[in-house]
């Protein structure tokens, strides 16, 4: 449970909120790369952290992330033209560049200075791996660069979708967190899914369906160690990192590639679910990108054109329950995306976490709620930087291992759940 | 019907029913002494316990193991007695001087079909042999930073 004012807290992050100011203390996802394909391609909207905004690459290739609506009488710059120096609005013509200055006002005598001293906001937008990342707190207090592993590696070893979730960011980010609802939500995919099936570390996880549960923190965030019965004298260990705020990775299975999460708000009742797959050393082969293409694994199919995905709320996540008496899904919805989305989306857009009924399965939730909160207030009160904001931070790695029953998860796998270029990853 | 924004607003408003019957033990006394500070706050159905290894404080001639505890005023009461209408139990260590009570309350807990937790206060060596003592016998471990810790989870569990 939580009280009402800390629910508010925790799922506001429009500017001026603590929340929203701690999001902005970050390097976020604002799009994909794919979304600007090339220079000069059309702008795009961008929702974040409850501020609209426009995308573009100009025809030189610079990207800027800036204010969507014209200083002059506040046309959205999406119906703009995109120039080899910038975004031209389409009503009157006024012309931005990407740091959002104005740079021609064409109504103005041809050496006027009166464009100067127009300037919208904007944000920084860069290209690291697949995704345009953005920052948009205080210029003077702009971190070093994400050092997520699943954006430095070669770009035929990652790949990254994106999806629209109806819900705010913090049940969605609880859904990544929470690992108790994979033996049951996600049973079936277990078995059936490519991206998946076949792994040792699967039949641990059915063979023992009332697991054990360890949090511990680190610098970045936490890591949350889920222990099931092995052979004799072991325990198998899955092992989910949290980076603050919203980063999270999924235990790999067998030789499968290793997926995570990031889980952005977009306004506060609606986020973008940032999902990666990459192999640490080596290349993806055809059929693992083939089937993150088509929606298998962590992934999802969305509406051509659009993030939204095929199966949404307006058709019930297209429900099968002829499927769930089957056995072949445990909820009826189809694909381990859409099985979190849609149960995240049923709960409404802001749950209310002051009804609910939590049991002591729900730790990691807990203990990252508190985590949360008291870096929002921290900041809030005293302008002490966040957990995560240290790009040293982002280097972890997820973990699924057998261990001797009396190690402790955190000090044997002080290495495994670190970073290291050109080791492979410690999965089961 | 989808729960759209204007739909959530329907949901049930009643109170969730049942108090939950949380009873907190430190097993040591650095544990104690934050407990006694968490407890004072108000809490629902919660009671708090303090355990003190002496001889005979466990019993094991019985068919299963027994402890006693203290209350917060000093009284005596048997986990036994104690546990009978309980359905979560929060163990509070910062070292393993409470392992033989750790076992016991795990087992009497497991056979009541009680729902277990540990938090282990502070780091370093001693902490880390408070996580070998509890995990056999803790559904959860957490590691917590203090006294705001404590209470963030009791209330998270509505304690
Ligand atoms: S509104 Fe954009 S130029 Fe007039
Ligand atoms: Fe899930």
């Amino acid at each position: 449970m939580l009280a009402q004012e800390t629910n508010e807290l925790l799922t506001q992050t429009g500017p001026g909120t603590p929340m929203g100011e701690l999001f902005r203390q970050y390097w976020i996802p604002a799009l994909l790369a794919e979304e600007l394909p090339e220079n000069g391609s059309p702008p795009v909207r961008v929702k974040l952290l409850s501020e609209r905004l426009i995308a573009f690459r100009d025809g030189e290739g610079r990207y800027g992330l800036i204010d969507e609506f014209c200083a002059h009488r506040g046309v959205s710059l999406w119906f703009g033209h995109n120039e080899e120096t910038g975004l031209r609005c389409a009503y009157h013509g006024w012309k931005y560049d990407v740091t959002g200055q104005c740079i021609e006002v064409p109504s103005e005598p041809e050496d006027s200075i009166f464009c100067k001293k127009v300037k919208l906001t904007a944000y920084p937008l860069v290209k690291i791996g697949d995704i345009l990342w953005t920052y948009m707190g205080d210029p003077a207090k702009r971190p070093e660069p994400p050092e997520f592993e699943f954006v430095h590696v070669p770009s035929e070893q990652t790949y990254t979708s994106k999806r629209w979730q109806e819900s705010n960011w913090l049940q969605a980010l609880e859904g990544g967190i929470d690992s108790s609802h994979v033996s049951w939500l996600h049973s079936a995919g277990l078995k059936n899914d490519p991206l998946f099936k076949g792994s040792k570390g699967n039949d641990y996880n059915m063979a023992d369906l009332k697991p054990f549960f360890e949090v511990e923190e680190v610098d970045g965030g936490l890591f949350i160690g889920v222990r099931r019965n092995a052979e004799e004298g072991h325990y198998y260990w899955r092992i989910t990192p949290w980076v603050m705020p919203s980063f999270t990775m999924v235990p790999p299975r067998g030789d499968h590639p290793m997926h995570g999460h990031l889980w952005i708000p977009i306004d506060d009742e609606n986020c973008w679910v940032f999902t990666f797959d990459y192999q640490p050393v080596r290349a993806l082969t055809a059929d693992e990108l083939q089937a993150m293409k088509d929606g298998h694994g962590v992934h999802n199919q969305n509406e051509p054109g659009t993030y939204r995905p095929v199966q949404n709320k307006d058709n019930d996540y297209m429900m099968d329950r002829e499927a769930q008496r089957r056995g072949e899904t445990f909820s009826g919805v189809k694909g381990i995306a859409i099985q979190d989305s849609s149960l995240q989306e049923s709960m409404g857009p802001i749950v209310n976490r002051s009804k609910e009924r939590l049991v002591s399965a729900d730790s990691g939730i807990i203990k990252a709620r508190a985590k949360l909160r008291a870096a929002a207030e921290a900041l809030r009160d005293e302008g002490v930087t966040p957990p995560g904001v240290d790009p040293a931070h982002h280097r972890v790695r997820s973990v699924s291992i057998v261990l001797p029953k009396e190690a402790s998860f955190i000090d044997s796998c002080r290495e495994a759940a670190a970073v290291s270029p050109g080791v492979r990853q410690t999965s089961v | 019907m989808a729960t759209t924004a204007a739909e959530a607003r329907f949901r049930v408003d009643a109170p969730i029913r049942g108090q939950r019957a949380t009873r907190v033990v430190a097993l040591d006394e650095s544990a104690t002494a934050v407990m006694r500070r968490v407890a004072e706050q108000t809490w629902g159905g919660a009671r708090f316990y303090s355990y003190e290894a002496r001889p005979h404080s466990v019993e094991t001639d019985a068919e299963l193991a027994d402890i006693v505890l203290r209350t917060m005023d000093g009284a005596e009461a048997r986990l036994s007695e104690e546990l009978a209408d309980a359905d979560a139990m929060v163990m509070i260590a910062t070292a393993d001087d409470g392992a033989e009570a750790a076992s016991a309350i795990g087992n009497a807990c497991t056979l009541r079909g009680i729902m277990t937790a540990g938090l282990i206060l502070g780091d370093g060596r001693e902490a880390g042999a408070a996580v070998m003592a509890l995990r056999p016998h803790a559904r959860v471990l957490m590691r917590s930073t203090g006294e705001h810790d404590v209470a963030d989870v009791l209330t998270a569990l509505r304690a």
